[in-house]
């Protein structure tokens, strides 16, 4: 009599991780490889030392936020602040749909927006790709790359004004 | 209140001197103290409230936020303490309060807030009002025995205009004089109602600024005051104080209107009596304003030295 056993479907367990890279909260700047002795970042003074996966990392000049899984904004790079005339302090602990709202033509509602971003909170490590647009703003859309971010766990939505 | 060197909250916080200095400027936190070579001197409690916020934040915006909601914590410990009537809790949060800030910050950031607080909810011709003003009244007092006296040749002479000691501009007044006396001047406080006598009184004090504070009293009492001590000390610089009015752009008829915070018209009336150009305040948090809801009503105090 043969047993049950379990087995290794191909395809799962097979994911390579991608390796994260640090960067600065506020600027942007890429870290050092090794582990900074700060949290804050040593160029701008005014970021916090942030991880994500290497291909949903900002590039240099990439404007982008950091929200939580509720939804509430925690960082806004200097960049985004100058792309979406506002203050960083001025939307910290706000909703981000105060900030962004979904722009996808294909879209229904905010619930695609709003899932993917609680998705990524949760550290599904997937990198998604999304349609935006400032609230309160029409005709004007940016391509964003959503993934997550650490440390602590969060979403890093980074904005492509360019596509 | 532990106090720590510009070096040794930045070696706290793992960060540079030039960190912190960023900080005050982008954020105004942490909010140094200045000692007399004008060195920075940060309390300790802002940096451990800050610290632990960095640890678990995101953005410095964010654990900046949380260091602060974390410090105002203390007033609504005050608030429930008055509101219940609990005479030795309300000291108990005062001297917590104390144990993070200095004195000048305490009774901005947590004593007149929660007073403010009682006021809203409560009213001002409230029961608990009552009870609130008499104990920060009581408070205020006690800080002043203990503030150092007349250390500088600075002799400022307030005119209380206020209705009574239930007046909310009364508490700032009482706030601004505290303030003025641990910055080393000697204070006087005498009823702008209260005319004779006065040559006698300032003939042993001799101010070299007059404030007149609260708006209860009407312009022709004022005025009445006013005139009679510049007629027994000379042309004395003149600074209104919650006088009711608008803060004009600039000093108009030679009269300087005091802004609302207790700690910034003390910075400006300092500079008033020494005639030097008023430092900029460093930045403070709009809490310390009260709200426009409360009706500006009075105080009449008998005079204090």
């Amino acid at each position: 009599m043969t047993r049950p056993q379990l087995q290794v479907l191909p395809g799962y367990g097979e994911t390579d991780v991608e390796p994260y890279v640090d960067f600065c909260g506020h600027c942007g700047k890429r870290q050092e490889a090794a582990a900074p002795a700060s949290r804050v970042c040593g160029n701008c003074h005014l970021g916090l030392i942030v991880s994500a996966p290497g291909s949903l990392a900002p590039g240099a000049k990439e404007p982008f936020l950091i929200v939580d899984g509720r939804l509430q904004v925690c960082a806004v790079s200097r960049r985004a602040e100058r792309l979406l005339g506002i203050a960083e302090a001025d939307v910290v602990d706000r909703q981000l749909t105060d900030v962004l709202l979904p722009a996808d033509a294909e879209a229904v509602g905010v619930e695609g927006f709003v899932s993917t971003i609680v998705h990524a909170a949760r550290g599904d490590g997937i990198v998604r790709d999304l349609v935006v647009r400032p609230a309160g703003e029409w005709g004007i859309r940016w391509f964003t790359r959503i993934g997550p971010c650490a440390t602590p766990s969060a979403v890093l939505i980074v904005l492509a004004p360019n596509g | 209140m532990r106090t720590l060197k510009t070096s040794e909250a930045a070696s706290e916080l793992n960060v540079s001197p030039n960190t912190l200095r960023a900080w005050e400027r982008r954020f105004g936190y942490p909010r140094p103290m200045r000692t007399e070579g004008r060195h920075r001197l940060y309390t300790h409690g802002e940096i451990a409230s800050l610290r632990d916020a960095l640890k678990e934040g995101l953005s410095i915006s964010s654990a900046i936020s949380r260091a602060r909601e974390n410090l105002r914590a203390d007033t609504p410990v005050l608030v429930g303490a008055l509101s219940a009537c609990e005479l030795d809790r309300a000291d108990a949060a005062m001297e917590a309060a104390l144990a993070l800030r200095s004195v000048e910050r305490a009774v901005e950031e947590i004593l007149l807030p929660s007073l403010h607080e009682i006021a809203d909810r409560s009213g001002e011709a409230s029961a608990p009002w009552a009870f609130a003003v008499q104990w920060a009244s009581d408070w205020l007092n006690r800080a002043r025995r203990l503030a150092p006296s007349g250390v500088r040749p600075l002799t400022v002479l307030v005119g209380d205009a206020t209705r009574d000691e239930q007046d909310p501009d009364a508490l700032d007044t009482w706030a601004l004089e505290l303030f003025a006396q641990r910055a080393g001047a000697e204070v006087l406080t005498l009823p702008v109602t209260g005319l004779v006598g006065l040559g006698d009184v300032l003939a042993n004090f001799h101010p070299r600024a007059i404030v007149i504070a609260g708006s209860h009293a009407g312009d022709d009492d004022v005025a009445r005051w006013a005139y009679a001590v510049r007629a027994a000390s000379g042309p004395l610089p003149v600074a209104l104080y919650r006088r009711g009015s608008r803060r004009p752009a600039g000093r108009t008829t030679g009269t300087l209107v005091l802004p609302h915070s207790p700690s910034a018209a003390q910075h400006e009336l300092m500079a008033l009596v020494e005639g030097r150009p008023a430092a900029p305040v460093p930045a403070s948090e709009p809490s310390v304003e009260r709200s426009a809801s409360i009706a500006p009503v009075q105080l009449r105090r008998s005079a204090s030295a």
